[in-house]
């Protein structure tokens, strides 16, 4: 059985029908095809702050106890850096939108910089808590033995390097695919007048910042009693 | 056809600008608000202030602003959430298995 061509048609607002050769051009659809993306990231990230918020009134001063040990410092230093990350990953777009894609080029070098950043001072961090004992596998963080943090506390740090980890593939993911943006650029496939790939990708980093928002205040402000645990972290 | 719109550089450049300023003083907020104000309140603090930081992400940097249909997906995708979250704590909360769960607490 053979299969006949179906032609695709559009109709213009004349009521003119005409034939689809490509929806390259579809800039909503392309935006909002990301979104439905986006959205699954979401209902991801959004069932594990769920689970945590739940694991938080069940075993409540672990969770503290939990938190105030982890180094706020390098999480608000970290806070800061994606947010300037997000500001030139927007002015980025911005400056492709309006021709000046060299500036966009810089700004998107600047974003991956920023990125690894992020990456260096949490790889301090998880080098610091492996060195305390604290690490995923090893015994402070199973239950049953001598060594054994209270169970609040194993669930804290369990959902720690997990959402922190998978927040860091994201990371390592966002650099990925922002030199895969920029090699778009550098082949004319971006240009001032067909940037969805790069407003998608400013999407895709703002969403990386958007989950952080949130795993900042979980994970490490919740044990914040005080000024002086504020500033000295550990 | 193509996806470039009319530009107002330097009002949207001055529109970043102010975002982050803000961003940058809401996060000073969440750092200094353990020790200043609502400190029996900080989770629920916190949340707050990370609600509207992700208000002003959304709707100036992720371009959100005027966009209904996207807008009601994601209320939708986020009901989602909550209905499979309300079924897992009712699993949860009736689990058979808590002395060798590694879920639940022993000691509860």
């Amino acid at each position: 059985m053979s299969h006949e061509y179906v032609p695709e048609i559009a109709v213009d607002r004349e009521g003119k029908e005409h034939e689809v050769q490509g929806w390259q051009d579809d800039t909503y659809g392309g935006k909002l095809g990301f979104w439905l993306f986006m959205f699954t990231e979401v209902m991801m990230f959004g069932a594990m702050f769920l689970i945590l918020t739940y694991y938080f009134s069940l075993h409540h001063q672990d969770f503290i106890n939990a938190s105030a040990s982890l180094n706020r410092v390098l999480g608000g230093v970290n806070t800061v850096v994606l947010l300037f990350s997000a500001l030139t990953m927007g002015l980025g777009l911005l400056k492709m939108r309006s021709g000046d894609v060299k500036g966009a080029k810089l700004m998107i070098w600047a974003t991956i910089l920023l990125a690894i950043v992020f990456l260096g001072i949490k790889a301090v961090e998880w080098t610091a808590e492996y060195q305390h004992g604290v690490f995923l596998g090893l015994e402070a963080l199973q239950a049953g033995n001598e060594f054994s943090k209270p169970f609040g506390e194993i669930l804290f740090f369990g959902m720690y390097f997990t959402m922190t980890g998978l927040h860091g593939f994201h990371i390592i993911i966002g650099i990925g695919i922002m030199l895969w943006l920029l090699k778009r650029i550098n082949a004319g496939k971006v240009t001032p007048h067909h940037h969805i790939l790069h407003f998608n990708i400013a999407l895709y980093w703002d969403l990386v910042h958007l989950i952080w928002v949130f795993v900042f205040p979980y994970f490490y402000m919740i044990g914040a009693g005080d000024i002086a645990g504020v500033v000295n972290g550990h | 056809m193509d996806t470039n719109t009319n530009v107002n550089y330097k009002s949207e450049y001055a529109g970043y600008w102010k975002v982050l300023v803000g961003l940058l003083v809401l996060t000073a907020v969440t750092f200094v608000q353990p020790g200043m104000f609502l400190t029996d309140y900080t989770f629920a603090a916190q949340l707050i202030i990370g609600a509207i930081k992700a208000w002003m992400i959304l709707m100036y940097y992720m371009h959100l602003k005027g966009e209904k249909l996207i807008g009601a997906m994601g209320v939708f995708s986020l009901f989602l959430v909550a209905v499979f979250f309300i079924i897992v704590i009712i699993d949860v909360n009736n689990f058979q298995f808590g002395d060798v769960s590694h879920i639940t607490s022993p000691a509860k």
